[in-house]
């Protein structure tokens, strides 16, 4: 009896493609939109911010390095928000290299420590100068403050390595720090810990939107340089590097993708919502006539 | 007495580091250095105390039958292979070509890609929400649809308003309140931290 309810093979296989269809679909029009040859800057569709001013203010600070400088990157991103800031790393990391700046890369979080990993396995294959590894130091905000005496770990060599030692081997031997920040160690944590320190140790930031409500204090009172903190600022530094020097645009995101994902959720918010109201509306009235 | 030992503990430790911050003095720099030492060394021993009690709870279900074998399976093979490829004779630990690669083709892609489907568990979740608890969601989706309309990649002086509006909404409402936010946990934190520091707790208990 109980068997004879149960839905057959074929009934569930045709129930779970009716309810994945929705989600196939849109990842089908969303790779679809992709594949369609739009800039990131054409005349209907354009993902850069028009305000350039926190774009102009990163570029002047790597502009103004000297050539050969030291530059600290912090890697500390989330693997979850770090493709909003991807774009705006690598286009960093290629503007600093392309003005001649000694990169060292250090991780203060496990998440940071992979994707700093997959960036210098990325540059490495890419033919550029492989940036000194300074790997992973544990003790988050603890481990950033005993960097300040000391980063360099003793295994690690390499041109970059000792002139970093010559100068002291801390963070204040660095001539600028690029935080690349996430949830749990972002520039909040450099300013609080690091800022009082080496309260002459220029600092500058790319971080997901999410924190730009508690980062752009810092930048107005000058504790950060600089500060990237929207997809859309991103986009616009990504093409402004593209634009102005040999490091490449690197890859910036389409606003095409963008643009349908924007749209199918808009249309799913509004679907689910009229879905409600008729709901709430329709069936009350339905139920006095019947009674 | 135990009850007093930790905040004691606490105690002498933040007056420590806030001296250190605060005072220009070698012996004070070394003492803060050595107890930042001592951190550090907590955080990893607790981030390895973490991974062993994983390890050890997934090989129990496995040999209980208990729970999700598959991936349990693939936690321990995961975790053995990452300890193998920075552990075995002759590597370079955490910098070794074998672990980088792990880590990069494997680890940071795979965890890209979950988070990145959060994207359509998100909208599966508004729309359970809305038959659910239609307010609240209402809400969250009207915001949502806000902050959307906003961000829409669209050229022009259209594209131009909404970017305007879509800083606005980042500065002024959103700033605001995420600000009011930390400031009222700053301040609770720390009158929770000087209650536990001046056993108040313990008084009125």
């Amino acid at each position: 009896m109980t068997d004879n309810l149960a839905p057959s093979g074929g009934g569930t296989l045709r129930a779970g493609i009716r309810r994945g269809a929705p989600a196939l679909l849109l990842l089908v029009l969303l790779a679809g939109a992709s594949l369609v040859p739009i800039g990131a800057d054409s005349a209907a569709l354009r993902l850069a911010s028009p305000d350039r001013s926190h774009v102009e203010q990163l570029r002047r600070a790597i502009g103004d390095l000297p050539s050969g400088a030291l530059v600290l990157v912090a890697c500390d991103a989330d693997l979850g928000t770090y493709a909003e800031i991807r774009a705006a790393t690598r286009a960093a990391l290629g503007d600093l290299a392309a003005h001649g700046a000694r990169l060292a890369i250090v991780s203060f979080t496990p998440e940071g420590r992979a994707i700093a990993a997959a960036e210098i396995d990325r540059i490495a294959r890419g033919g550029g100068q492989r940036p000194a590894d300074l790997g992973f130091v544990a003790g988050s905000e603890a481990g950033l403050v005993r960097g300040i005496a000391s980063i360099v770990p003793k295994a690690a060599a390499g041109s970059t390595v000792e002139a970093i030692r010559q100068r002291g081997g801390g963070i204040g031997a660095f001539d600028l720090v690029l935080i690349v920040s996430g949830n749990d160690i972002s520039a909040r944590s450099w300013v609080e810990q690091v800022g009082p320190r080496l309260p002459a140790l220029p600092m500058v930031a790319i971080a997901p939107t999410f924190l730009d409500p508690e980062l752009e204090p810092y930048l107005r009172s000058g504790q950060l340089v600089a500060l990237l903190a929207t997809l859309r600022e991103g986009a616009a530094y990504a093409e402004a590097v593209g634009a102005g020097s040999v490091a490449g645009p690197g890859s910036i995101p389409g606003p095409l993708p963008m643009l349908v994902g924007m749209l199918a959720v808009l249309a799913v918010l509004a679907e689910s919502a009229v879905r409600r109201l008729a709901r709430r509306f329709v069936r009350p009235s339905f139920g006095r006539r019947s009674s | 007495m135990r009850r007093s030992l930790l905040p004691g503990i606490g105690l002498v430790s933040g007056l420590l580091v806030l001296l250190d911050l605060l005072i220009v003095n070698p012996s004070l720099g070394d003492a803060a250095g050595a107890l930042y030492e001592l951190l550090v060394l907590l955080a990893a021993a607790a981030a390895v105390g973490g991974g062993a009690t994983l390890a050890v709870h997934h090989a129990r279900a496995l040999r209980s039958g208990n729970g999700d074998w598959i991936g349990s399976i693939v936690l321990l093979v995961g975790m053995a292979a990452v300890l193998v490829a920075g552990l075995r004779p002759g590597s370079s630990g955490s910098s070794d070509p074998a672990v980088l690669w792990l880590v990069a083709a494997l680890l940071a892609p795979i965890a890209a890609s979950l988070f990145a489907l959060l994207f359509i568990f998100l909208l599966g979740a508004f729309r359970r929400g809305f038959v659910r608890r239609g307010r609240e969601t209402a809400v969250m989706a009207g915001a949502a649809a806000i902050v959307i309309v906003l961000l829409l990649p669209i050229g022009g002086q259209a594209g131009d308003w909404l970017a305007g509006g879509a800083a606005w909404v980042r500065a002024v409402p959103l700033a605001g309140i995420f600000r009011g936010l930390l400031i009222g946990i700053g301040v609770m934190v720390a009158v929770s931290a000087a209650r536990s520091l001046l056993a108040l707790d313990h008084d009125d208990r």
